[in-house]
This record gives structure tokens, sequence and C-alpha cells, in this order.
């Protein structure tokens, strides 16, 4: 832990004092910092949320003050959108490319890694990635069952989570089969985002790791053979649970933030999320009551983590790094894993920070807030998930 | 004269013309791929999803032409005619995704109507938005088409020499014993219906290939082609991108063949109407009740949805069965006009690409025989008719070639595309419609050519003028794909912030940006409407 924490203090004396000897790694960060100085950084971002958006921003403003870097938010709808523009701009040549920075996670990194799309790797490299609490977090390295290979420094925790309003919700169901008894009981109140909307596709991954006699088999790639015996307890209980759904199962809402706003209206009894904090947010913005309540299935749920990752074309690598390190710090994660202002889960180890580093995390709890964690399940491996699209589409598509 | 088509056509083809050309050609190339097409007839939701987009944009479109025949034969010649133009205008200018979302909560299992008309603690388990046949969808374009069918045929009808003549024709058949219905039916009908044509074209592609209102309001389980297609197309796996290029190809030749059918059984029904239209004078009158109450139907639903967006837009939080939302704020607006860039840039581009469209198209019309014509308005409908995904993605891979991603010019090509060619369309038939005997008196009167322009034929094709000018600055607008891509992310558009903004479905917010994008349009038709009416009346 100390040689960890005076090597983070000396980089920022190092920034300030070039002529001290220092370790190599750390005369390469500064030479890094200096470059960095002056440039621009086009972080190509979801944007569907303003807590989101204004907490780029306020990291913005940061970058600006400790860095002297200019920090550009790209607002996406969806990152495939940033994915496909390194793509083509790589294709054509383009050396000087668009964007300098993309929040990344799951197919869109498998795709990129794949393609040789990414610069790096640089993620462990960066000062901060010492305090990331890689054995509590194994997700923090892992992407989708996708090592991570130092091309993306993590970003933030997610975990699918539940919530609904506890006046209507008062004992929540902790399993898909509770679930499925509670669809029996209220019947046209509980739904799921239809594939390939990325939460619904979860859900399916949550009944599948449910249903399933050997979980183990999702960890590696699957046939399409042994996909079929995999998957077919899944389909037993879709089958069972669909005519007590929404619509009797026969529409689905196209998306999770359709399916939250129709929970805000009362019209479905629960929704679902990746942000176990999501909930907390909400309520903090008036979306959803105070009565609200977050839970997670007993067993576990399907969690990853999100990360950042700097295109191979980048314009932009060393202020990008620095960006990436800087939100990587005690107080960039310790602000953003603040209910209030995004209530995104930290990467970090708090056992690994100074008392004073450890501060910055608010943990009182508000409304909303999940009390009871429960255990992760990784992400299946990415064979799984085109194999479980498109069996659903086969059979519930039309 | 041959310099001068040449140079009458360079405008055109230099802004507009070649980089289309190049866009289709490129985009073309990218979605000829066998792999592709084969995963595409593998589909499970191909052909469904095909027909119940086939279906939304028929029924979308016929039931606005009726609703506007009937609304424009009613009002055709009394006091409320010129009040029309206003209104109509003021219902084109509101966004369909606007529309979509104060639509939605209006007639939703938990909107407004279920809450007046039921209550209770749950909403009723109605199927009133995503229903399986798409019945919310084809409402909700059908309101929306109502105006702009209505502000095009009402161009039409009242541009300075045909509305003279019309009114004179009326005249004659009024003398001749025919009821105002029967003057309606065969003397004005058949001259509106040609302009209304091409219009048309554009409500049944649209009303087939919309993506946002469908994602609000359509069906899921299949859901409409465009959705499907969307899907494929936002994926980040090359090859299912290229499945949803293939889709995005077959979507437009299916729509060009049906396109191809409605030509033929216009001359079909033509025939089948010669008697009908030939008959002596009958007493019809025009339907002036029905005309008022669909017209009145349509203010008040557009009406009451835009004051739902109003309130949508202060109320973060609004559950069932509250008639009145428990909490309001202004937050939304506030985080709006705390980024007041991307606002500017949008009008910036819509006023320059709206007054250039309008430029260029004179100085075609002017320059080209009508015959030519068919250069200008077959790619135009063609640029409409392909999903703008693919234009977009061409227009893209030129703008790689060429630089121009992530600069002004690229900006601007990307929105002038779209405009240039609603303009062309919507000012074509009152342009080649003008009465040229005016023209001949003017040069009789041995004055120049150039002044016959401006003196004569611009004052009295000012309402078509204004109109799609107002058009043009409202597609540009809501311009968000090809822009998109463009922008690379240097630049950020009214719309590219509403739409990303959706994608996080805080209502609120998303209404405070649908009523933003719909302001600045309104604004316009309104003040076209204003100035484009007739001096003489």
């Amino acid at each position: 832990m100390t040689p960890k924490l005076s090597r983070r203090g000396f980089t920022g004396l190092a920034a300030s004092l070039p002529f001290i000897g220092m370790a190599k790694a750390d005369e390469g960060w500064s030479a890094i910092e200096k470059e960095a100085s002056g440039q621009t950084v086009y972080f190509n971002a979801w944007a569907g949320s303003p807590q989101i958006n204004d907490y780029i921003f306020w990291a913005g403003l940061e970058l600006k003050a400790q860095h002297g870097i200019t920090l550009e938010h790209v607002k996406l709808s969806d990152t495939a959108e940033a994915v496909r523009r390194v793509r083509d701009e790589v294709t054509a040549g383009k050396a000087d490319g668009s964007a300098d920075l993309i929040w990344i996670n799951g197919e869109n990194f498998r795709t990129m890694k794949r393609e040789r799309l990414l610069f790096g790797p640089f993620a462990e490299d960066l000062p901060n990635f010492a305090l990331v609490d890689v054995d509590g977090k194994p997700t923090t390295r892992v992407d989708f069952a996708e090592a991570t290979e130092g091309l993306e420094s993590p970003w933030g925790m997610a975990q699918l989570t539940f919530f609904g309003d506890f006046a209507n919700v008062e004992e929540p169901p902790l399993s898909m089969m509770e679930l499925l008894e509670r669809a029996r009981v209220n019947p046209g109140t509980i739904t799921y985002p239809a594939p390939p909307d990325f939460h619904g596709t979860t859900f399916l991954k949550q009944v599948l790791a449910e249903t399933m006699t050997d979980r183990s088999m999702l960890a590696v790639s699957v046939t399409k053979e042994e996909f079929v015996e995999a998957s077919a307890p899944l389909f037993g209980f879709l089958d069972k649970l669909h005519e007590h759904l929404w619509r009797e199962g026969k529409q689905f809402p196209p998306t999770q933030a359709q399916m939250t706003q129709m929970l805000a209206d009362n019209e479905l009894l629960l929704s679902l999320t990746f942000n176990p904090n999501e909930p907390a947010n909400l309520v903090a913005n008036g979306m959803l009551p105070q009565s609200t309540i977050a839970w997670q299935h007993d067993i576990g749920t399907i969690g990853n983590t999100h990360f950042l990752a700097i295109p191979i074309n980048a314009r932009a690598k060393a202020a990008a790094q620095v960006t990436a390190n800087f939100l990587l710090s005690p107080k960039a994660q310790g602000r953003k894993a603040n209910l209030k202002i995004w209530g995104d889960p930290t990467v970090l180890d708090l056992d690994k920070l100074t008392p004073a580093d450890q501060a910055l995390f608010d943990t009182t709890s508000t409304p909303g807030a999940l009390l009871d964690p429960a255990p992760t399940i990784p992400e299946p491996h990415g064979s799984w998930v085109p194999l479980i699209e498109a069996a659903w589409l086969e059979r519930y598509g039309a | 004269m041959k310099v001068k088509t040449i140079a009458g056509a360079l405008p055109l083809g230099v802004l507009w013309g070649l980089p289309l050309m190049a866009a289709l050609v490129l985009g073309v190339v990218r979605g000829v791929d066998a792999d592709a097409w084969r995963a595409l007839f593998e589909h499970p939701q191909l052909w469904p999803a095909l027909w119940l987009s086939l279906f939304t944009g028929i029924a979308a479109t016929g039931l606005s032409l009726l609703c506007t025949l009937i609304i424009l034969a009613g009002l055709y010649r009394t006091r409320l005619w010129n009040a029309l133009q206003p209104m109509a205008a003021a219902g084109l200018a509101l966004p369909h995704l606007a529309f979509a979302i104060g639509f939605a909560f209006l007639v939703a299992p938990s909107g407004l109507l279920a809450r007046l008309a039921v209550g209770g603690t749950q909403p009723p388990q109605w199927s009133t938005i995503q229903d399986p046949w798409g019945l919310a969808l084809i409402a909700a374009l059908v309101l929306k088409e109502i105006p702009f069918l209505l502000v095009t045929g009402w161009s039409a009808l009242s541009r300075g020499d045909q509305a003279a003549h019309l009114d004179g024709q009326c005249r004659a058949a009024a003398s001749l014993g025919h009821g105002t219905g029967s003057a309606w039916l065969r003397i004005v009908q058949p001259q509106l219906l040609s302009h209304l044509r091409w219009p048309l074209v554009i409500v049944f592609v649209y009303g087939s290939t919309v993506v946002d209102k469908a994602l609000v309001l359509g069906p899921t389980q299949p859901p409409t082609l465009s959705l499907v297609i969307w899907n494929d197309l936002n994926d980040a796996e090359t090859a299912t991108n290229l499945r949803g290029l293939a889709g995005a190809f077959f979507m437009s030749l299916a729509l060009g063949l049906m396109l191809a059918a409605s030509g033929l059984m216009k001359t079909f029904m033509a025939r089948l109407a010669r008697p009908l239209l030939s008959a002596g004078p009958s007493l019809a009158s025009a339907p002036k009740r029905v005309a008022a109450i669909l017209g009145g139907g349509v203010v008040l639903l557009s009406g009451v949805v835009t004051l739902l967006l109003a309130v949508l837009s202060v109320s973060p939080r609004w559950p069932y069965p509250a008639i009145w939302p428990p909490v309001t704020g202004t937050k939304a607006w506030l985080s709006l006009f705390a980024t007041p860039a991307p606002l500017w840039t949008s009008l910036a581009l819509a006023a320059t690409t709206a007054v250039v469209a309008v430029l260029v198209a004179i100085i075609w019309f002017e320059t080209q025989d009508p015959s030519r014509d068919r250069y200008l308005l077959v790619p135009a409908l063609f640029s409409l008719a392909i999903p703008q995904l693919v234009i977009g993605g061409g227009q893209y891979g030129l703008f790689l070639t060429l630089g121009l991603v992530g600069t002004p010019t690229g900006l601007f090509i990307a929105h002038f595309t779209p405009v240039m060619a609603y303009v062309a369309i919507v000012l074509a038939g009152p342009w080649r419609g003008f009465d040229n005997r005016y023209m001949a008196a003017a040069r009789a009167l041995s004055s120049t050519p150039l002044r016959n322009v401006l003196r004569i034929k611009l004052p009295m094709l000012k309402a078509p003028l204004l109109t799609a000018a107002a058009v043009g600055f409202g597609v540009s607008m809501v311009q968000f794909v090809p822009a998109q891509l463009a922008a690379a992310g240097r630049y950020s558009t009214l719309p590219m912030e509403a739409v990303t903004l959706t994608s996080g479905g805080n209502r609120s917010l998303t209404a405070a940006y649908a009523l933003a994008l719909a302001i600045p349009p309104l604004i316009v038709f309104l003040a076209a409407g204003l100035l484009g009416r007739p001096r003489w009346r």
C-alpha cells in the first residue's frame, strides 16, 4: 500500500518539480502529462442522462484546471456509433481520428479489440490503476469474459438490479421463480425490454444463469448444439412467464428507459437497471417516489464493469491517458459514486485509500438505494449472446 | 441557351447532385454483400415486419389524403380558407418525435385519457400504444401528415394565378347549376391531386420508414421493418451492419415497387373516374360540417398534444392516476439553456440551407426546360425514399475521402441534401403550374426576362415560395442521422442533443427539447403563412 501511495503523491509533485530524479515509470508518466497539457480530448460517451453529462462537464473543469486539458463530451446515444466511426476512419487511413477516449464495454470492446482498433496497453500503467480493486472486482480486468489486457481502463461497476415502489412491491421477488409467481398474481404488470436491447438481453442471461443446471458452462465458448440443450430451461421458463406479462408477452417495451418511464407512470410494478444506484439517483432527481426500493436476486445477478478506451487513431493519446487516470482518482470516483450526483459504483478498493481519500466517498444511504447487495454473476462468454438473441427472436419475434 | 442551361444547373449539381450521387454510389457499394442478403432473408421478422411497414405507410397515406381532401373541400372559398394555412403550418412545425411523445402520453394505458375516463389505482390493460397492428403509429402519422398535405394543397390552390383561375371556373360551374361540392369534385380536386402527387409519395415513404416515432408508438413483436434495420445498423458488428444495409436496400426496393404499382393504379382510377368527372351538374354541396369536425379535431388534438408536452417538460414525475403532476420544476429547461450552442448551430444551418435551397431551385426552374425536371425530382424523391442511414452512410464515406468530416462544409451538405429535395418537390408543382400567359403578357410589354421573374412571377408565387422555405427550414431543424455522422462529434445540433437525451428516457427533458425543436419552425411557418397571403384578398 505505502509504495503505491507514495508513487501517487510523487507524480503529483513531479509535475511541478521536474528536475527531481525519479523512477522510470514516473518519468514516463510525467512526460505523458507534459505532452497532454494543451491537448483537447474528444470523449465519446453515452449521454442519455443529464446527471452523467453534468458529471463529465465537472471532470472537464477539473482537467482544465489541473492539467490544462480541454475535455469535449461527444454525446452518443449508442456507443456503437463511436466504434463504427473509428473503424471507418481507420479503414479510410485517417490517422488523426475524431475520438480520443470512448466509454465502452462488452460487445463494443470485444469488437474493437478483435479488429485492433485500440491503443495500448496503457490502462495498467496509469498511476491510479494501483488503487483498483482487481481482486475483489475481477471484472475490472475481464470485460464480458474478454481479458482487457490493458486496452481499457476501468471506470465504474454495474450489476443487474431491479426496482419498484415499496407501496406496490412490499416483498420484492428475489428470484426468477418468485418473479413468475408475482406475474401470476399481478398479470400484465411485469415485462422486460425486447432483446437485442442491452437490458433485455441481460434479463435473458439472468434467467439462463438462474435456470441452467451447470452454470460454469457460461464462462466458456458454446457451440450451437450445446446451446440448444443448455438453453432449454431458459425457454421453458419464458414460455411459462410470457402469458402473465404486460400485453401477455406479445409486445415488449423497446428500451429499459421506456420501462422505467412505465414504472414511474404506475403501468408496471418494476423496472431493471445495470446501475445499482440508478433508482436512488432517480429518486433524488424527482423521477421516482421516495418509497422506491431496489433489490437484486438472492443467487446473485449479472454484473460487469464499464471502461475507458483510447482508439488507435486518437490524436490526443497523452491527454486521453491523463483523463482516464484522473477519472480513476479518488476525487473523481468519489464524486461519481455519490448518489445525488451520478451514483455509479467505484472500481477502487476503498481499503487502499488514505482516510482523507476515503472521506471523499459519501456512504450515507438515500431513498431508493440498494440495501442488500447480492453476489456478482460474471457475464457469460461472448459466444452466448448472439445465440440467445437469435433463439429469442425465432421464438417470440413475430 | 445552352450556356444558360448548363450554368443554371451548376449550383444544384455542385451543392446537391454530385454529393448525393457519390453518396448513393458509395452507399450501394457498401450494400452489396451476398452473406448479408442471405442473413437478411433468414431473419425471422423480415416478412411480418415488411407487411407491417407497408400497412402503416399505406394506411397513413390514404387516411391523411382523405381527411385533407375533405377539409380542403369544406373550407374552399369560405372565410376560413386563409386561416387554414397558419393553423396547418402550426401543426406542421411540431416535429414527429415530439408529437409522438405527447400523443403517447395522451392515449397510453397510463395516459391522460385513461386517467380521466377510467381512473382507479392501476392503469387499464389497454393496447392503445404499441398495438400489434400499428394503429397508434398510423393515427399519429395521420395527425401529423394532414397539416403537411393541407399546407401543400393550400399553397397550390392559393397561388396568385391559379387561385383567380379556379375562382372563375367555380363561378362558371355554379352558374351551370353545380353545387359547391360538385364544383370542388369536378374542377378543383383533379387539379389539386396532381399537385399532391409528390407530397403523397413523401408521406408514404416517411410513414413506412419512420424510426423514432415507431419506437415510441409502434409494435415490437414484430416491429416495423425500419426498426429491424435500425437495430442491425446500430450494432457494433460489421456483419450485422451489413445485414441492416441489405435490409435498407430491400426496403427501398419494396417501396419502389409499391410506388410503381400506385402509379398504375392512378391511371386506372383516372379512367374509372372519368364518367363521374364529366357528369352533368349536381347539387352536392361541399362537406362543410364533416370538414369542420375533422379540421377541428386535428387542431384540438395537436393543441392538446402541444400543451401536454409543455406540462410534461416541467414535471419530472407524473404517475397514474394523477390528473396534474404532483411536483413541477424547470430543471429540464434550465439544462437546455445551459448549453445553447447546439440551438444556435441548428438555427444557423436551417436558415442558410432553406434560403440557399430556394434560390438554387428558382435558378433551376428558370433555366431548365420543364421536361428536365425529372432529373431533379426523381433523385430528390429517391433520396427521400432511401432510409437516411444509407444516404448518411454513403455521404459519410464521401466526406471521409474528401476530408469534410467534422467541418462546417460537411455539416452544411448533410443538411442541405434533404432540404433541397423537399424544397424542390414542394416547389415544382406550383412553379411549373404557373400560368405562363402572365409572362407572355409581360414580355409583350417588352420588359426584361429577369425583371419579369422578379416583378411578376416571384410575387405571384410568393405563397409556395415561402412555404417551401419554411418546409426546408423545418426539415433542416430535425436532421439527425446524416448530420450526426458528418459532424463526427465536432459540432452538435439541437436534434443530436435531443436524440441522445431521449436514449436515457428522461421524459421531461425530452419534452423540453421537443418543444425547443418545434418553436423555431413554428415561428417560420407562421411568418410564411402571414407573408404569403394574397394581397388582393
